[in-house]
């Protein structure tokens, strides 16, 4: 079927395109102009036309996200679906958490956190959700067979292949680290650990693994640098952790999850933890200006009740304090395992606003959009249901002034939000949360409208009030096919899990089958995703390494 | 495959039909068991919500003893690999613990993973077996419950007891391991006893690292909420009765339902073993069993349909107990056409297809 979108204004920064305009549709993908009548013609004027969103980090699977909903049921409200869309108003589920990334325009959606112990259960939920493409970042840096071949100084190729093979065997999209031994020195009693601390019984460093996973994700050529999630997060003084864990990178690709989250300079240096903290979102910007090797992803606060979700064990053990309700969940697991902790951020309570107006700081302060992913770390940072309201506030000074004046004086103290006047563009937003990402994950079919892309695609109601406009999508393709109709779903189909297409060196295949015999009395086969668990008969879908 | 229709034998196809007619019509029907591979449970929540029954897997009691003290106040777990390889101080509460293989297994090994490794392994018990079989140190609970014990120890743990009675020095032992592991069957503790464990290994996390290790029931119930967490939202008890997953553990006890005379049709999924509910007979029900298990039979329920064995006779996601997650089983032996998933996924379009009344 050929079709038309016709006479909307197309936002493709990737093309230099922000014009009035048409964009061509066949056979699911994105065609130049035709001479040919187009069998269906879209009427996209007074619309904006934009790539289907990409999401980087967005905690929608695993069993930590199961856990969240058993700690916490009543998080999100359940409703009567429309016929035909099973569950798809079953607050918090999966169909619900595909309904409404879709009806913002979001075609594809990525799990940062895919532990390869529990990786069967984490693809059967991803699989779960429904109209868009879904993807996983296998999770290392913590598991005893990676650290014994660190601390038995293997070498560089013997670290590639557990990883290739762990990439492989869990069906990942791309690779993250979270805290790098964090979780086996809090088995081990510590509670608080940065870049060159020692990880206890094995003598390494989160550095020694980091920067062993760089190397290693470089050396495979997975196109999503490695993902990381720094010591010390949320901490007063954890700018000092990201800063020196992008100085370590040495130049390496490295990607940073919820940079937010380490924005906070420590108001007293001599006693971090006791003084409270400032926005160091300009030291961040500066670093980042100074890398460009590097990106990040914001975690973006937003107020009232959340839960937030974690592998980083030790982050999560402390933050037990601070749990509002005064429950939360704990896992010592194979390797990470993960901690639940629900959270309120406080509506104009101090700490939670200075964290709101760090984030959008961090956005406001970028010069390079492309580079600095929109996410709110959901649900850690708050719902991803609110990108439409910080993607007002990011394009409206005069929103912005409107809530500050809501909050606290500490967001003028602590921050410099209020006398910045930048307003973002279409083009940045279409940054922010299409080309960049897409970029990011190496995706190079999506995140934009040049001929050849995925027909992923979004048509928003051009309207000042950007809330409103990015809620409810006019039109949403997804290769092609229509899925969401003024901001209601309309057709209830599956998209594919995204693997990367890697190979295993069959030694490492042959060692691991015996570490795992050894330390779980079951191989590889009780580890494994095979196609046959889904129900879906074509699941998985390739994406290759850099050349 | 065989299948009966009011226990004469009819073919699959007639078995199915003949389900989609009783559920099509039915008002209040409930699916019970869910003790099979997740592709089955995964049709089932598809065809409960289609239809509007409700949802209670074999495991509920049990389940709902260890769930409700999640929701209440979380939980502070570890795993059987984990335990394995760190912990020097094993507690084992309880008699039902010492049926399985593991707390054998732990007293027969050391650490050999963290701080603790090479140290010797403490296995202690709290009111649990003295059959003696495993070296173990064993604290009694006199004539308490073993949610009452543990609330005891507890005060011991947290200073609010002193002295040099048993319970103070299992309390020292616990407060003194590097990595400690408490196993235990939540449906034999109960709900308030695991909310009271929960209470004693937060106040051991102030000085040192203990973890809960909970037995998974045998019948899939784990696995099962998990999916019907990622499904609706919610755990394994919900109701679609008015069309929205409604999470009620009480309301929705099939048991419960059976006995108060609220339901009229029930669908018993069971291609894994599990104990037949005692209702089973007492009114129209279709019963989705194992071929080859002692329930395949035409006296099991109005509608009887044999399906592929998960492991055996087909493959699925199971749970697997030894390392606490879902895995994938192939079948051993020659593979069945029919599927539990198969079959009641044949149930929904049929429902479909006569319009259910709901």
């Amino acid at each position: 079927m050929l079709i038309r979108i016709q006479g909307g204004r197309v936002v493709d920064p990737t093309d230099g395109r922000d014009a009035v305009g048409d964009v061509w549709i066949e056979n699911g993908k994105i065609v130049a102009p035709s001479e040919r009548t187009p069998d269906r013609t879209v009427d996209a004027t007074g619309c904006v036309v934009m790539a289907g969103g990409v999401e980087v980090h967005s905690h929608i699977a695993g069993g930590n996200v199961v856990m969240s909903r058993l700690l916490l049921p009543d998080l999100y409200v359940s409703e009567s679906a429309p016929n035909g869309h099973p569950f798809a108003h079953a607050g918090g589920s999966g169909s619900w958490v595909g309904a409404n990334y879709a009806k913002m325009g979001y075609t594809t959606a990525v799990e940062p956190a895919l532990p390869p112990s529990n990786a069967l259960a984490t693809h059967l939920e991803l699989a779960d959700i429904p109209l868009l493409d879904r993807g996983a970042l296998a999770v290392l840096g913590n598991d005893d067979h990676l650290l014994q071949i660190l601390r038995d100084g293997e070498g560089k190729n013997a670290v590639r292949d557990l990883v290739a093979h762990t990439l492989s065997h869990a069906r990942g999209l791309g690779v993250k680290c979270i805290n790098a031994g964090g979780a086996s020195a809090f088995k081990d009693g510590v509670l608080k650990l940065s870049l060159d601390d020692e990880i206890p019984v094995y003598g390494l460093s989160t550095r020694k693994i980091m920067t062993a996973l760089l190397d290693a994700v470089e050396e495979i050529g997975v196109p999503h640098p490695l993902h990381v999630h720094c010591n010390n997060l949320g901490l007063p003084g954890a700018d000092d952790s990201f800063v020196s864990t992008l100085d370590a990178a040495e130049g390496r690709r490295i990607h940073f999850a919820h940079a937010q989250f380490y924005a906070y300079g420590a108001v007293d240096k001599e006693n971090p933890l006791t003084g409270g903290f400032r926005s160091a979102a300009e030291r961040i910007t500066e670093a980042m200006e100074a890398h460009p090797n590097a990106t990040f992803d914001v975690g973006q606060v937003v107020f009232g009740q959340t839960v937030t979700i974690s592998l980083d064990v030790l982050r999560q053990f402390a933050g037990r304090k601070g749990a509002n309700p005064k429950k939360w969940a704990l896992s010592a697991g194979d390797a990470e395992g993960g901690g639940v902790v629900p959270f309120l951020y406080k509506p104009r309570g101090g700490v939670s606003s200075l964290q709101w107006a760090i984030g959008l700081e961090l956005m406001l302060l970028s010069k390079d959009p492309e580079r600095t992913i929109l996410t709110t770390d959901h649900p850690n940072g708050g719902v991803f249901t609110e990108y439409p309201r910080i993607i007002h506030l990011l394009m409206s000074r005069e929103e912005r002034e409107k809530e500050i004046a809501t909050l606290p004086a500490v967001v003028g103290e602590r921050s410099s939000l209020p006398t910045i006047e930048r307003e973002y563009t279409l083009s940045e937003i279409a940054q922010l949360t299409r080309s960049g990402p897409a970029k990011l994950l190496g995706l190079t079919d999506r995140g934009h409208l040049r001929v050849g892309a995925k027909a992923d695609v979004a048509v928003y109601r051009d309207s000042p009030d950007r809330t409103a406009m990015f809620s409810r999508a006019k039109l949403v393709l997804k290769d092609g096919e229509t899925i969401v109709e003024d901001g209601e779903i309309t057709t209830w189909r599956f998209g594919r899990t995204l693997e990367l297409d890697v190979e295993a060196d069959a030694a490492i295949v042959k060692r691991s089958e015996t570490y795992l015999q050894d330390r779980y009395g079951q191989g590889l086969d009780s580890f494994a995703v095979p196609d046959a668990a889904f129900s879906e008969t074509e699941n998985f879908e390739d994406v290759a390494c850099r050349a | 495959m065989a299948a009966w229709v009011k226990g004469n034998a009819a073919d699959t196809d007639a078995a199915v039909d003949a389900a989609a007619t009783l559920l099509a019509t039915a008002r209040t029907p409930v699916f019970a068991g869910l003790s099979a591979e997740l592709a089955a449970v995964r049709a089932a929540y598809r065809l409960a919500d289609r239809i509007g029954a409700s949802l209670d897997p074999a495991a509920g009691d049990s389940l709902y003893a260890e769930l409700g003290s999640i929701s209440a106040s979380g939980a502070l777990t570890t795993t059987a690999p984990e335990a394995l390889g760190r912990a020097d101080t094993v507690l084992v509460i309880g008699k039902r613990p010492w049926d399985g293989d593991l707390v054998a297994e732990l007293a027969k090994t050391k650490p050999v993973r963290g701080r603790a490794a090479g140290a010797d392994r403490s296995v202690l018990s709290l009111g649990g077996s003295a059959n003696g079989s495993s070296r173990h140190v064993a604290y009694g609970v006199g004539n308490a419950s073993l949610d009452v014990a543990i609330g005891h120890l507890r005060a011991f743990v947290r200073g609010n007891y002193a002295g040099e009675e048993a319970f103070g020095d299992l309390a020292k032992r616990l407060l003194a391991a590097k990595f400690g592991v408490v196993i235990y069957d939540a449906g034999e503790i109960g709900e308030a006893g695991t909310d009271m464990l929960l209470g004693l290994l937060k106040d051991l996390a102030e000085t040192t690292r203990v973890f809960a290790l909970p037995l998974a029931d045998p019948f899939q119930g784990r696995a099962v909420t998990q999916l019907a967490a990622w499904t609706t939202g919610q755990a394994p008890r919900v109701g679609f009765g008015r069309h929205l997953p409604e999470h009620d553990p009480w309301r929705f006890d099939s048991a419960r339902q059976v006995a108060a005379g609220e339901v009229d049709a029930a669908l018993w999924l069971a291609s894994l073993p599990s104990p037949r509910p005692d209702w089973l007979g007492s009114l129209p029900a279709i019963a989705i069993v194992g071929e080859g298990s002692a329930d395949a039979r035409p006296e099991t329920a109005e509608i009887v349909i044999t399906v592929g064995v998960p492991g055996s006779s087909a493959g699925g996601a199971v749970w697997n107990e030894r390392r606490g997650v879902i895995g994938y089983v192939e079948a051993t032996g020659k593979a069945v056409a029919d599927t539990a998933a198969s079959v009641i996924a044949g149930i929904a379009k049929k429902v479909e297809e006569k319009g259910a009344s709901c």
